[in-house]
């Protein structure tokens, strides 16, 4: 109601189109040709959104301090020498420079050998997550067959279970398999889908529009066609989540390494970095050198993946127009 | 006539067997794995909640006795049930609000934008520990950054971790932390919100909580249920946080962070009273399937589908 | 867009089955680096949680040593995460595949010969023609005997004693070679070296419940009873303990909750260390802070003594705890495990651990050799020789079978002692019903 009382006051359509296309905005193709502006009016609105942005970067700025803070003292941390850790008050900046640390972490255990381990059981895991999860969940969303809801409360209820009852008996299960000692018990699971992930995907594709399959079907395509050619394109933005989530899952794992590894040369970084912590003296400056050098590599990942996020948008834009 | 129909039926009847078999077919994968590594452990720790299991040498049929225990003689089982609703109650609703603001902020054009996000979600990235223990330092009531801010306000701050009635507020204020994970899932949802409906909306004259109200909202709410839902679960289960924090799972000051996971890994792994633990477990389970159901029940009336409700 | 994203999808699903057989392969390539494994020798899976620089070269030399000794066993020492290490042996027990020999907590050996997690060693302790158990001190020995059978062998162990900084002695006047005896003289003490300047201070001199539990206290004024009595009944509400919890809110009232909390927070995390820097002059703590102090306190002057006494002679009891080797139920080769355990725990290599790890140790001779050892400097011979002597007096608290997880019924009574809501005499009363209550219901 309130928006309709405004509109005599508000500007033609067109020329907030050409307002966009001039601030290069990238989500919006404008078609129309740009119409003859009033440059006051324009004027005032890109001050306005300018101020709107500033406005925003401070607060950004702000929550990111906030955010930050554990972090920035995470590292100054693990370039400190013992001896100015156990200092009392702690110094909020390092008197002086270890960089040292860095190298004797990496020497305190056979690094590079974990990151590898760790790293394959990633790959595995974020392939299976990916494409597993996507597929079932299309199954769940997009097909309608007797007992669906029965089966999608099943997965629902798998994530009810608290880990720790199921734990030695999933445990003797592997056993059993023969699976104990390698990795398998970390990578295969993740290829039968996961919960969490199930319900994330399904989520994603109940808020696109049915047209779409009803079109491809009319045109012969089968379900199996809908899911890899359109659907796996179209969910992008989902199906990165997924990967940046299963990703961080794998790498920070500590409990399915500890448990189901019984060799010193597969384990993984995540046990490496225990190695700092015995029964009695906690080894600060590796333990907090070692946590940022395992934290780089998913801080790159996400960086990268982010742009997944944009390209998506574009393609759900074109698919539909 | 009459069988020209039937032919009809026929066909509509074997293109929706046709239908289900590719739904089956989609959704084996669960159904196998579930079978293989889920379901067997979960039947044990059923059955095992009927007995005395202590992992290694008894399983004696008990009966409904770890079930009675539970509700009549553990003093504990009462107070780790407080401790997680006080916590639920909170994570909850905080944790979408928080996560949808920092989506919709994230989600504008600015410079830098990359590195916000980045930098919004690099708390969920860490893990373990090292966090707790950066956390317990901040938390310091003297001199911790969040009573120090505080202190510029003229507030005098808790001693959060060290005063029983602050120990759950602290967890809460920790967790939102790292809230990093839930808001990408929005940021990822948002990204399909086509971005004429806003255009036309701002030609309409909606101003930019209007917009957001009308268009963002309501697009994003099968993400909304979704957070709602695993959120919840995840809450109930609040484990790690609360076993660093309290010296090996000792429960906090005055066992104000004796959660309910934390009280049946005590049964399970210090007692050795595995068959209790899975007792707890279950009734914990039907505590969350019970939500779970107001939530889907619920859902209805205020998740959109864009899809529809097939 | 849409076409490079197909082949991308099917190199990621040939890569994966290529990965997943990569992976499943890699379980093959089993051997520990180091020396190869005599042809007949029998492999003896060692798990301990040393995997620090400190530690792990000397654990590693004393298997060496051991493998060479003789060919007919040969140990390999895999390293587990600390605590950690528990959860996957009791998992690895429950399915029946467990390692060779575990290093674990000296206090739960009881409960795991109950429940069937640990190996009877009698049989293996009988046939030994020396008398195993002279080797240790006596109360580690009674905790790892379980009806008449012992089921481990005590490695490490620990008692807590009193740091003391000297230098902060000698400027308050205080005689730096005569540390407090007594409660009353620990309280003079304090007050001298407390130096104060309004809400802040520049050194406390003591506070009873920084890195010791109320337990330690309660059960030094208690005659060395912890919170159950041999016989495993509840002896939390007695008076002695009730006037130590009462002497500790005493020095809580005295120096002030807020200022506790404030500086607790600041060092309660393990990192800053209030000691070294001078702001605490004296500290209650394990006897293994030493090494802590050896490698980060530069050139501290520092002392330790016994525990305080309550009163003159009514004993200066301290709380220990340690480590043992035990053999898991259902480990392949327990005659060779046992070889391996008894030479763990025989002098020599005691006594190289303890040169090299700066730990207390369980076999007696080899306390008595590091005490005089010439390679120790004279701060370490004094850590042994005190050790030597309090563990005379050092109780261990094993873990009660009939209330293994009393602490979560106990521990907020005592918080709120110490939070003030409730008296001593309440709270410990409370305390001891519901620990009553706990073993009634596991003894139905």
């Amino acid at each position: 109601m309130e928006a309709k009382e405004l509109e005599p006051q508000k500007t033609p359509v067109k020329e907030n189109e050409g307002f966009r296309k001039k601030t290069n905005n990238p989500d919006k193709k404008s078609s129309g040709k740009g119409p003859e502006l009033k440059p006051g009016y324009f004027k005032s609105r890109k001050v306005k959104k300018r101020i709107a942005n500033i406005f925003t970067t401070l607060i950004l700025v702000a929550v990111s301090i906030v955010l930050l803070t554990p972090i920035y003292w995470m590292v100054i941390t693990s370039l400190k020498p013992m001896s100015e850790i156990v200092q009392f008050p702690p110094t909020l900046f390092p008197d002086e420079i270890v960089w040292s640390n860095y190298a004797e972490t990496i020497q305190a255990f056979p690094f590079f050998r974990y990151a590898f381990n760790t790293l394959i059981i990633t790959v595995c895991v974020v392939v299976g997550s990916v494409l597993s999860n996507s597929f079932i969940a299309y199954g769940f969303a997009k097909i309608s067959f007797p007992g669906r809801n029965l089966i999608f409360a099943l997965v629902l209820a798998t994530m009810m279970i608290p880990g720790f009852v199921t734990m030695i008996p999933q445990y003797i299960l592997f056993t059993q398999l023969g699976w104990v000692g390698t990795y398998l018990p970390l990578i295969v699971p993740a290829f039968f889908g996961n919960a969490f992930f199930i319900f994330l995907m399904r989520q994603f594709y109940m808020s696109i529009n049915n047209e779409l399959i009803e079109a491809a079907k009319i045109d012969g395509a089968s379900h199996f066609y809908i899911w890899s050619r359109i659907m796996l394109p179209l969910t992008k933005p989902a199906l990165i989540t997924i990967a940046i989530f299963s990703f961080n899952g794998a790498w920070n794992d500590f409990l399915g390494p500890l448990l189901y590894i019984h060799d010193e040369s597969m384990y993984t970084l995540q046990i490496g970095l225990q190695t700092f912590q015995s029964q009695t003296t906690t080894q600060w400056n590796y333990l907090m050198a070692g946590s940022t050098m395992v934290l780089i590599p998913v801080v790159i990942l996400f960086f990268v993946c982010q742009k997944y996020f944009i390209e998506g948008m574009d393609l759900t834009g074109g698919t539909k127009g | 006539m009459g069988g020209k129909i039937k032919v009809k039926k026929k066909t509509t009847m074997s293109m929706r067997r046709r239908e289900s078999l590719w739904g089956l077919l989609f959704i084996s994968p669960f159904i196998i794995g579930f079978t293989v590594f889920l379901l067997g452990p979960m039947l044990f720790s059923l059955i095992g909640s009927f007995t005395n299991y202590n992992i290694t040498s008894r399983m004696d049929f008990i009966g409904f006795r770890n079930y009675e225990q539970m509700f009549t003689a553990d003093r504990l089982f009462w107070t780790s049930l407080y401790n997680t609703l006080y916590y639920v109650a909170f994570i909850v609703p905080l944790t979408a609000v928080g996560a949808i603001l920092m989506a919709v902020l994230l989600n504008q054009k600015i410079k830098g934008i990359k590195a916000f996000r980045t930098i919004f979600y690099l708390p969920a990235v860490l893990s373990g520990v090292a966090v707790y223990i950066l956390w317990m330092q901040l938390l310091s009531p003297s001199t911790g950054l969040i009573n120090t801010v505080l202190s510029w306000f003229q507030i005098q701050g808790p001693a959060w971790l060290f005063d029983p009635d602050w120990t759950k507020p602290a967890l809460v204020i920790m967790r939102l932390w790292s809230i990093g994970g839930t808001m990408l899932l929005y940021l990822a949802t948002l990204q399909n919100v086509p971005g004429q409906l806003y255009e036309s909306a701002e030609l309409d004259g909606a101003n930019a909580f209007q917009r957001f109200w009308h268009i963002t909202l309501p697009m994003i709410t099968p993400i909304v249920f979704f957070d709602v839902v695993t959120t919840t679960i995840g809450a109930f289960q609040i484990f790690q946080e609360a076993y660093v924090m309290t010296e090996s799972g000792t429960g906090g000051p005055a066992n104000s962070l004796l959660f309910y996971n934390l009280h049946m890994w005590n049964k399970a792994f210090v007692a050795f009273d595995m068959g209790y633990a899975m007792a707890m477990s279950w009734i914990l389970f039907i505590i969350i399937l019970i939500l779970t159901i107001i939530n889907l029940k619920l859902a209805p009336r205020w998740v959109h589908y864009e899809g529809g409700q097939r | 867009m849409k076409r490079s994203f197909k082949p991308a999808l099917l190199s990621l699903l040939i890569g994966t089955g290529a990965v997943l057989s990569a992976c499943g392969g890699q379980g093959g390539v089993a051997e520990n680096s180091g020396a190869g494994v005599p042809d007949e020798a029998v492999e003896i899976e060692f798990w301990t949680f040393w995997g620090s620089e400190q530690r792990r070269p000397v654990i590693e030399e004393i298997i060496a040593d051991f493998n060479n000794m003789q060919d007919e066993i040969h140990v390999r020492h895999v390293y587990q995460p600390w605590g950690d290490i528990w959860t996957k042996s009791l998992a690895a027990v429950a399915a029946g595949n467990p390692p060779d020999v575990v290093i674990q907590d000296i206090n739960t050996v009881r409960q795991r010969a109950d429940a069937n997690q640990a190996m009877n060693l009698q049989e293996f302790i009988d046939q030994e023609e020396e008398e195993v158990q002279e080797r240790f001190y006596p109360h580690l020995w009674e905790a790892v005997v379980h009806e008449e059978d012992a089921y481990a062998l005590p490695f490490n162990t620990d008692t807590q004693v009193l740091f003391y900084n000297k230098d902060l002695y000698e400027e308050a006047g205080l005689d730096p070679n005569s540390p407090p005896s007594t409660w009353d003289e620990l309280e003079e003490y304090a007050k001298a070296l407390d130096e104060r300047d309004g809400d802040h201070w520049e050194t406390i001199g003591f506070y009873p419940l920084w890195n010791l539990g109320p337990d330690i206290w309660a059960l030094n004024a208690d005659n060395g009873n912890t919170w159950f009595d041999e016989d495993g009944n509840v002896t939390i509400h007695t008076p002695e303990k009730v006037e130590a919890l009462e002497w500790v809110v005493e020095w809580q009232e005295r120096i002030g909750r807020d200022t506790i909390n404030r500086y607790e927070a600041e060092f309660g995390d393990g990192m800053a260390d209030p000691f070294i820097s001078g702001l605490v002059a004296m500290r209650g703590q394990n006897i293994n802070y030493y090494s802590s102090l050896k490698d980060n306190a530069g050139e501290l002057n520092f002392g330790v003594a016994p525990l305080p006494e309550k009163e003159s002679g009514s004993g200066h009891y301290s709380w220990g705890g340690g480590f043992v080797a035990e053999i898991p139920y259902g480990a392949e080769n327990p005659e060779a495990s046992w070889e391996f355990i008894n030479y763990l725990t025989d002098q020599a290599p005691q006594e190289y651990w303890g040169l090299n790890g700066f730990d207390v140790m369980a076999n007696m001779e080899a306390n008595e050799a590091l005490a005089e050892h010439p390679d120790l400097s004279d701060e370490g011979r004094m850590v042994y020789d005190l050790a030597h002597m309090n563990l005379d007096v050092t109780v261990l608290a094993p873990v009660p079978l009939d209330a293994p997880d009393y602490h979560s019924l106990l521990n907020p009574n005592i918080d709120e002692i110490m939070l003030g809501k409730v008296s001593p005499e309440e709270g410990l009363s409370q305390a001891q019903e519901a620990v009553e209550d706990l073993v009634e219901q596991n003894q139905q």
